[in-house]
């Protein structure tokens, strides 16, 4: 009988405790139209946990032979939500079988992690050349542009998150990701002229010490010029709503109708539980309702408030352990396969967490992204649930003892 | 290959872990910044109970003639709004009493909103109200006053077509722009629309701390405030002492005058009559004066400059002439006969001048507006080409002036006459109506002027507009709009100059001598339209000088009767008004009167009906 990886299995329960609890608090002074709120997450974490369950008995050598199948269906569910979708309160949208209200673009990053994995773990496949690389972003690219037609532009930058880690560790070498990292960050500085100048002048530097052939160094500097004069040009060429649109994303603070107000509510909730916390169901704010979203994307705020720094640090923590132990466990299983779809689900994780996270203390764009485990909302338990699962599965299968 | 060593994954778990470690320390600073090293402050602030998001309302631009004088001007008026959270019954109450409306008012307002977000009461409060609420504070948590703005026109402005007013936004235009709230003001009528966006400017936010009472205690966090952007101020193309003296010419008349600078476009007077004060409409409209403008019966909130439709009558007899003669139908040296009528089949129908002006050459005719001659010459050109023409000199569509609700007349086809009136629906009477000017055609008086402003230009025709530019106060910068200008071709220099030497004579010793000034030649055409409402509508069109026009206009007093003698003085006043600065003597008696007698309260045609029309001309 092999081994059950009891720390993942128990960091998930532990967040999806704290998840409940929180919940409960968040909606116990609420109006009665929002009383369910409580009971449906548990009955979500029952059906989450099941499928964790599930998920990690399942033979590993099935998953592995319906991954591309799994994907496809995915997309398909995708494509059709852009026509029968509902559209949510964010701008995530919905499909809505007899009582099950789904959001497809939970499912799909699990089926993509999934495929590119299993496509970079086939024999030949060499990401550092550049069929297997091309391929290999296209299958992110093709859900990624789905989704952010819908338009949830949050849940899509998801997707090209992926796109390093997953390569990187499928052996990406370092001067490639430098020349996809680096128009990027050509594209935001090149609005001012030394903040260009100077990145410029490094990375002719870092060209010049890599010991490539000349033409791919003129190659990859010309490429970086070309975007930085292309940017600002391309910008002007934006309509001014869309510039607008681009400025609150990034920047929300700035949108005078209401992603302002959601932060300072937030901040001061989370500021004013101080180290200790004003304790469970005493948060002020909470429960007169200052809080935006409270139950769902700013659920870190209740928090923060009622169990203060210390607490606060403490499901970080927790998350952080849970990241980390992922990392490990890609680190030592055995099969190319099975390690890149640890590294895709950590990643994912990871962002949701960061960002959620960040976004209530100021530090990230309001995007709408859940926080994994402890947020409202079944199909984002369900579907983070089943990606523990997966991990469960393969740390069942293919540790090294 | 593809199974990364044991080494390389080993490198990569670090970068890995390092990575993950690095962005997590930077969120626990994050927390320890506002919770240990900040909680006081925000613990505080949770204390005093909360933040408010107030809304700062933009100054709304000006609207200034050419020379920069003022005509309508933003004023500030306090309103009041309510916090629907932090309201009771006793204040519900107590506030229905002070600015005197029913408390089930306010509640019907505030029904389903549990929000920190004001919401509207009531406006433009009396400044004894104002002081009894200040007074009062205390006793009223979660009642706040604000000030906003308010139209104010300066003594002696009225032309409302061209100003529109503001009010309060409905539901659909809410939905359509997000950015605007229920009781905000927008533009709903006239450059006030049109220009709405520009002169509204940007909505600013600030963030107030407040007590449990409502009280303002002050800027929570300067840096997430927005100031407001004032509007921008909007010059106009015209002299509003030239508009006020054109008005003045139709005080005791209905119809309008359209006088456009030919050289760019420029409206330079643009009178609709008879208006309305827009004082009535700037602020809080109450029911009664509003009813009463609807129901009027001479139709004052109507702009006749682009939104009436007439038939041209004689006008349109140029159009006609440019097509026979671009075609090659006739040549000038073309002649028919005239003896007072025509008979055409069993129908006879008359000339103006029932004695008849005998042999007529084409000069002569449009001269004396002979009609038997455009019988004739209609039927010659058929309705194929006649409906050509007129769609080319831009009829039947709008001028795309910058006024919303511009009305597109009608050039009637072949294919509309079968659509309306059945197979049969066609008959040669309906052409030679539709040469002189009659029949279903139907013009606005913004499309007359802009032909006018086509000949005066010999295919030139520059998009009207009444907006000269934007000023943005903030930057110091004017906005002007581009000049759009459409050259119509497939017309010789020929037919140019002899159509306009034909409406130099109409001036010089026809039908339209009264519309000549001395010292400058005039061109012009007068028109005398039948219509179903009674009395003719006088029309006369006209540019000068004749060799480099600086105005072309179009002038139409509905139910005035003859153009030649109602409307043609009426263009002469403007432009000597607008050449000289002042009326010169005559003389020569003019008989110069109006026939007040037949004028009845008759509607002009309606928009609306001509759009059935043409939407059953569509199915």
């Amino acid at each position: 009988m092999p081994k059950y990886d009891y720390i993942t299995l128990g960091l998930t329960l532990v967040l999806i405790t704290i998840g409940c609890f929180t919940i409960f608090s968040a909606t116990s002074s609420a109006t009665s139209e929002e009383n369910g709120f409580f009971a449906r997450q548990l009955m979500w974490c029952i059906l989450g946990v099941l499928v964790m369950i599930g998920v990690s008995l399942i033979s590993l050598k099935l998953i592995n032979r319906l991954v591309y199948w799994f994907y496809v269906f995915t997309l398909f569910l995708l494509f059709l939500v852009l026509f029968v979708g509902k559209v949510g309160q964010g701008a995530e949208r919905w499909l809505i079988v007899g009582p099950v209200h789904v959001q497809p673009s939970e499912l799909a990053k699990l089926a993509t992690i999934l495929a590119v994995s299993k496509y970079l773990s086939d024999k030949y496949a060499d990401v550092n050349k550049f069929k297997y690389f091309a391929i290999a972003v296209g299958l992110i690219l093709l859900p990624f542009i789905l989704i952010a037609r819908q338009p949830d532009l949050g849940t899509a930058l998801i997707f090209l998150a992926l796109i390093i880690p997953l390569l990187y560790w499928a052996g990406l070498n370092w001067f490639h990701i430098f020349t996809i990292l680096t128009p990027l960050l050509i594209m935001i500085l090149s609005f001012n002229f030394w903040a260009f100048m100077i990145l410029m002048i490094s990375i002719a530097l870092v060209l010049a010490y890599s010991r490539r052939k000349p033409i791919v160094l003129v190659a990859v500097f010309l490429l970086n010029i070309g975007v930085g004069i292309a940017t600002p040009y391309l910008w002007d060429q934006l309509r001014p709503y869309q510039q607008q649109r681009i400025l609150t994303f990034v920047n929300p603070e700035k949108d005078p109708k209401g992603a302002g107000y959601q932060i300072i509510q937030s901040q001061v909730a989370i500021g004013s539980g101080g180290i200790w916390g004003k304790g469970y169901l005493q948060g002020s704010q909470t429960h007169l309702r200052f809080l935006p979203a409270q139950h769902t994307d700013f659920i870190f705020s209740v928090i923060g408030e009622e169990f203060g720094f210390i607490g606060a640090s403490l499901i970080l923590l927790v998350f952080l352990l849970l990241i980390l132990r992922f990392i490990h466990i890609a680190a030592v299983i055995r099969g190319q396969f099975e390690s890149l779809t640890i590294i895709g689900i950590l990643t994912v994780i990871f962002f949701h967490t960061v960002i959620n996270i960040g976004m209530t203390i100021g530090m990230a764009p309001v995007t709408g992204l859940p926080l994994p485990f402890l947020s409202y909302g079944g199909s984002s338990l369900v579907v983070n649930m089943m990606m523990v699962g997966v991990v469960l599965n393969i740390s069942r299968n293919k540790f090294i003892h | 290959m593809n199974e990364l060593s044991r080494q390389q994954r080993k490198a990569r778990r670090l970068v890995f872990n390092i990575s993950v470690v690095f962005v997590f320390v930077i969120l626990y600073i994050g927390f320890f910044r506002i919770q240990v090293a900040g909680g006081e402050k925000y613990y505080e602030i949770s204390l005093d109970n909360s933040v408010r998001q107030l809304v700062q309302y933009p100054v709304r631009g000006t609207i200034r003639d050419i020379n920069g004088q003022i005509l309508v001007d933003d004023r500030p008026s306090f309103f009041v709004a309510v916090i629907p959270r932090q309201l009771t019954y006793k204040t519900i109450d107590t506030l229905a009493r002070i600015i005197s409306v029913d408390p089930e008012l306010i509640r019907e307002k505030i029904r389903g909103r549990r929000t920190y977000r004001p919401v509207y009461i009531k406006k433009d409060l009396k400044y004894a109200v104002i002081a009894e609420l200040e007074e009062r504070r205390l006793d009223l948590p979660g009642v706040l006053v604000e000030v906003e703005s308010k139209r104010f026109y300066p003594e002696g402005v009225y032309s409302p077509h061209i100003f529109g007013y503001i009010g309060e936004v409905d539901k659909s235009e809410a939905e359509k722009n997000s950015d605007i709230e229920a009781g905000e003001l927008i533009g709903k009528k006239g450059l006030e629309k049109k220009y709405d966006t520009s002169l509204r400017g940007t909505k600013g936010v600030y963030f107030v701390r407040v007590d449990a009472e409502g009280r303002d205690l002050g800027i929570i966090n300067p840096d997430r405030n927005i100031e407001a952007i004032s509007g921008m101020d909007l010059y106009l193309t015209l002299d509003y002492s030239f508009q006020q003296f054109a008005e003045s010419l139709m005080v005791d008349k209905r119809g309008a005058i359209v006088a456009l600078d030919p050289r760019n476009g420029r409206v330079i007077a643009f009178v609709s009559k008879p208006d309305y004060d827009p004082r009535l409409l700037s602020g809080k409209i109450s029911k009664e004066v509003w009813s009463k403008l609807q129901s009027d019966t001479t139709h004052p909130l109507y702009s006749r400059g682009i939104q009436s439709v007439y038939p041209p009558g004689s006008t349109y007899k140029l159009v006609a002439v440019i097509a026979a003669l671009q075609e090659g139908i006739i040549t000038p040296k073309w002649t028919a006969y005239c003896p007072g009528y025509f008979k055409l089949g069993r129908k006879t129908i008359h000339c103006w001048n029932a004695k008849g002006h005998g042999n007529i050459q084409l000069r002569e005719a449009i001269i004396k507006s002979c009609n038997v001659f455009f019988y004739q010459l209609g039927l010659k050109i058929g309705i194929e080409t006649w409906a050509k023409y007129s769609m080319m000199f831009l009829f039947g569509q709008p001028t795309g002036i910058d006024l919303p609700n511009e009305s597109r007349g009608l050039v009637p086809t072949y294919d509309y006459y079968i659509k309306k009136y059945g197979p049969n629906g066609w008959t040669r009477g309906n052409l030679a109506n539709l040469a002189i000017g009659q029949g279903e055609l139907l013009t606005t008086p913004l499309q007359m002027a802009q032909f006018a402003m086509f000949i005066a230009n010999k295919g030139v025709v520059h998009r009207p507009h009444l907006a000269h530019y934007l000023y943005n106060k903030d930057t110091q910068k004017r906005l002007f709009f581009p000049t759009e200008t459409n050259y119509i071709q497939g017309i010789s220099d020929d037919v140019y100059d002899f159509i306009r030497e034909g409406m130099k004579q109409v001036v010089a010793k026809g039908t339209g001598w009264l519309g000549s000034i001395p010292g400058i030649e005039v061109a012009g055409k007068t028109g005398t339209a039948q219509n179903p409402h009674g009395e003719d509508h006088a029309w006369f069109i006209a540019f000068a000088p004749y060799d480099d026009p600086v105005i072309a206009l179009a002038v139409i007093v509905e139910n005035g009767g003859g153009g030649g003698v109602v409307a043609a003085p009426i263009a002469r006043k403007c432009m000597e008004k607008f050449f000289y600065d002042r009326l010169l003597p005559r003389t020569y008696a003019i008989k110069d009167t109006i026939r007040l007698d037949s004028l009845e309260n008759l509607p002009p045609i309606d928009i609306e009906e001509v759009d059935r029309l043409r939407i059953g001309r569509s199915e």
